[in-house]
């Protein structure tokens, strides 16, 4: 163990020390019993895998912890089920009617409802995961405002459909920095640097160029969102601004999701715990946290104790994840 | 015995380098502070909790009733050993235990994973979906036939006289049918007849005109008739439906490329079981014949016709209809069975006026 001082300002990587058999026990462990429970299960399931990957990850020789609980997602869940399943009946309501106007009118409301929800998911899943997510002992903590948050998107979905999408770029930079610049760890703040003019760059660039190469492009696409997202990324201390540091280079991007693809492939899919604790590992590598960040120094503020996880499911149904 | 451990005390993330040790009641943290002197803090063991995950080689365990919550972490072996095998310890003993010998606790999951899918797939599903058609009521069965019949009329072009002399035909028909049978003939120049949940049944003209005598006529509505008498429509979408969802949802999160080869692989299964519905019908239509005292020949003779029309007679197992050579093979081996008959006039006499309209526009054509 490495001496202990009282300034521990050097520079930090992370560390993930999931293994692919042991995390591979837990996956199919849960896969199980989500199938015997006919998916009652998946909220539990959903939690451990969560807890798992916090759990083998460290940073500065202490480990994250997830503290949240399956029936807090479970309660979530149901929730977000009863919506659901009240706006399809809806709609299939609509559809029997035979009435065109209706129909139309039906599914329109139905799109604009779930995209609606959706900035009130995002503010639920990170205040959520926020608050039941530690290290060292001090908790993550989310001081956003839905109604901000809820204004911000509705003004950012505005400009994207005027502008055919385009604006989309922008609407999610907004959206990042919004939710970092009110994101705690305990006394320490957040901040994304990064501009929409930046990712429209890189979207575009994508757009361009993947038919002309084959899809060979989506390397360095990969590698420039992941750069984009960690070296924009600062966290601050006594107001001194520290950055976040990715040093992927493209040929790590290419070793990985070749190899990760014919993990898959060869094992119609067995190898899925594999390729995620590899994939884990192989991007925390990069990451690092510059000079200047005091991590024996943090102190806790107060605590956010939020156990709404509806938010957090709903992200999930979508399939996006705030992490 | 005394373990080490780092500490935290909630605070702060200052990190604290401690000994551990653990009575029954009480857990005992000591450390030294900056400035020389000792500390210990005592755990009360009903207010410690363990992050309730396993991984190896780390534990670790946070303590308070509310906030802020005190926490240690540890690599120390000896320490994971100790709460591996303590039984007060609210550990997840099934980790443990699937941990000990990872390589065989692998494989009997996945065993049990495959078990069960298998299992699920080809058993509880059908079984499930199958019963829930049979049971459903008659309105619901109707209702559903009308609303796709309602979509697919747009495309029809449905042939008025036709279509009531076919009526009569059917009408004409002795079945103890338990839902109204309403046929249209509709202007196609496939040779093809579909039937729909609830009783309707459409006949494309230039099938029609391709059959030669009642019995053919009898064979091909017979077959169709089959298929709505046991609901093999709804049978067929349900099941379908169903095997698809347990599909997605048992590979959904595992890759997208072997979803792709799984839900092949749903589609032939899915074919297989279109086939075996197809014979049922083929049987059953049969035996209507049969009840109506035409000849049994009439099926047989019928997929010859179709045969005659189709260019490639598809392999079996990627077809959804069973190969007309198999077809015509089982059914004449039935009809070899039958002994003679005497002409059923009534019918004979339905057809007869149906074959008018076919020959009356040939009439006027030349």
């Amino acid at each position: 163990m490495e001496i202990i001082t009282d300034n521990n300002t050097e520079e930090k990587r992370f560390k993930y020390f999931g293994a692919g058999l042991e995390f591979a026990i837990i996956y199919f462990k849960n896969i199980l019993l989500t199938i015997i429970t006919i998916g009652l299960y998946y909220p539990w399931a959903k939690v451990e895998l969560l807890k798992y990957h916090y759990q083998s990850t460290a940073l500065d020789n202490s480990r994250f912890t997830f503290h949240a609980t399956g029936k807090e997602v479970f309660k979530g869940f149901i929730k977000i089920y009863a919506i659901l399943i009240a706006l399809y009946a809806f709609l299939i309501f609509a559809s029997q009617s035979q009435d065109l106007k209706l129909i139309t009118t039906a599914t329109i409301l139905f799109y604009v409802f779930l995209l609606l929800l959706i900035p009130l998911a995002i503010h639920g899943s990170v205040r959520y995961r926020a608050s039941r997510s530690s290290w060292k002992g001090i908790h993550f903590k989310y001081l956003g405002d839905r109604k901000e948050l809820f204004l911000l998107y509705l003004k950012g979905l505005f400009f994207t459909i005027i502008t055919f999408g385009i604006y989309g770029a922008w609407l999610q930079v907004d959206l990042r920095k919004y939710v970092l610049s009110n994101l705690r760890f305990g006394d320490l703040s957040f901040k994304f640097k990064g501009s929409g003019g930046e990712l429209f760059w890189i979207t575009l660039k994508f757009i361009l160029l993947i038919y002309i190469t084959l899809g060979i492009y989506g390397f360095w696409y990969y590698k420039n969102i992941i750069k984009f997202y960690v070296d924009n990324l600062e966290i601050s201390q006594d107001g001194k601004p520290v950055s976040f540091k990715c040093n992927i280079k493209t040929a790590d991007i290419v070793a990985l999701l070749v190899i990760n693809f014919f993990l898959l492939i060869f094992t119609l899919g067995l190898a899925t715990p594999w390729v995620t604790v590899r994939t884990f590992k192989f991007i925390l590598r990069f990451i690092i946290i510059e000079e200047g960040l005091d991590t024996e120094r943090i102190q806790q503020v107060s605590y956010d104790d939020y156990d709404d996880a509806t938010g957090d499911d709903f992200m999930d149904f979508l399939d996006f994840d705030v992490l | 015995m005394s373990y080490t451990i780092l500490y935290f005390d909630g605070t702060s993330s200052k990190m604290h380098k401690a000994l551990l040790q653990i009575t029954a009641l009480k857990w005992a943290i000591t450390f030294t502070e900056d400035d020389g002197s000792s500390k210990i803090i005592s755990w009360d063991t009903a207010n410690i909790k363990k992050t309730n995950v396993y991984t190896e080689k780390f534990v670790s365990f946070s303590y308070g009733k509310s906030y802020p919550f005190q926490r240690i972490e540890s690599t120390d072996t000896a320490l994971i050993e100790h709460v591996n095998a303590a039984k007060n310890i609210d550990l997840h003993k099934l980790d443990v235990l699937l941990h000990t010998n990872k390589r065989s606790s692998f494989l009997y999951l996945l065993t049990a994973i495959l078990g069960i899918a298998i299992g699920m797939y080809f058993y509880v599903i059908p079984t499930i979906s199958t019963h829930f058609i049979s049971n459903l009521n008659h309105k619901s069965v109707e209702g559903f036939g009308n609303f796709v019949f309602k979509v697919l009329s747009t495309d029809l072009e449905i042939d008025a006289e036709k279509t009531k002399k076919l009526q009569y035909f059917v009408d004409a028909i002795q079945i103890e049918n338990t839902f109204p049978l309403e046929v249209y003939v509709a202007k196609s120049e496939d040779i093809n007849a579909f039937a729909l949940s609830g009783g309707k049944i459409v006949v494309y003209d230039a099938l029609l005109e391709k059959i030669e005598n009642e019995s053919q006529l009898l064979a091909l509505i017979g077959h169709e008739i089959s298929h709505i008498e046991n609901r093999h429509v709804l049978k067929n979408v349900t099941r379908n439906l169903s095997g698809a969802l347990f599909i997605s949802v048992l590979f959904g999160d595992i890759s997208g490329i072997n979803t792709v080869l799984a839900e092949n692989a749903h589609l032939f299964s899915q074919l297989s079981f279109t086939r075996s519905l197809e014979k049922e019908a083929d049987i059953y239509g049969l035996k209507i014949m049969k009840d109506n005292k035409v000849n049994l020949c009439g099926m047989s003779e019928l997929f010859e016709i179709l045969k005659e029309e189709t260019k490639f007679d598809v392999p079996t197992y990627l077809s959804n209809h069973p190969m007309l050579k198999d077809r015509i093979e089982y059914t004449q081996k039935i009809a070899k069975e039958q002994g003679t008959i005497s002409e059923n006039t009534l019918l004979k006499e339905k057809w007869d006026a149906l074959k008018t309209t076919f020959t009356n526009i040939d009439l006027k054509n030349e």
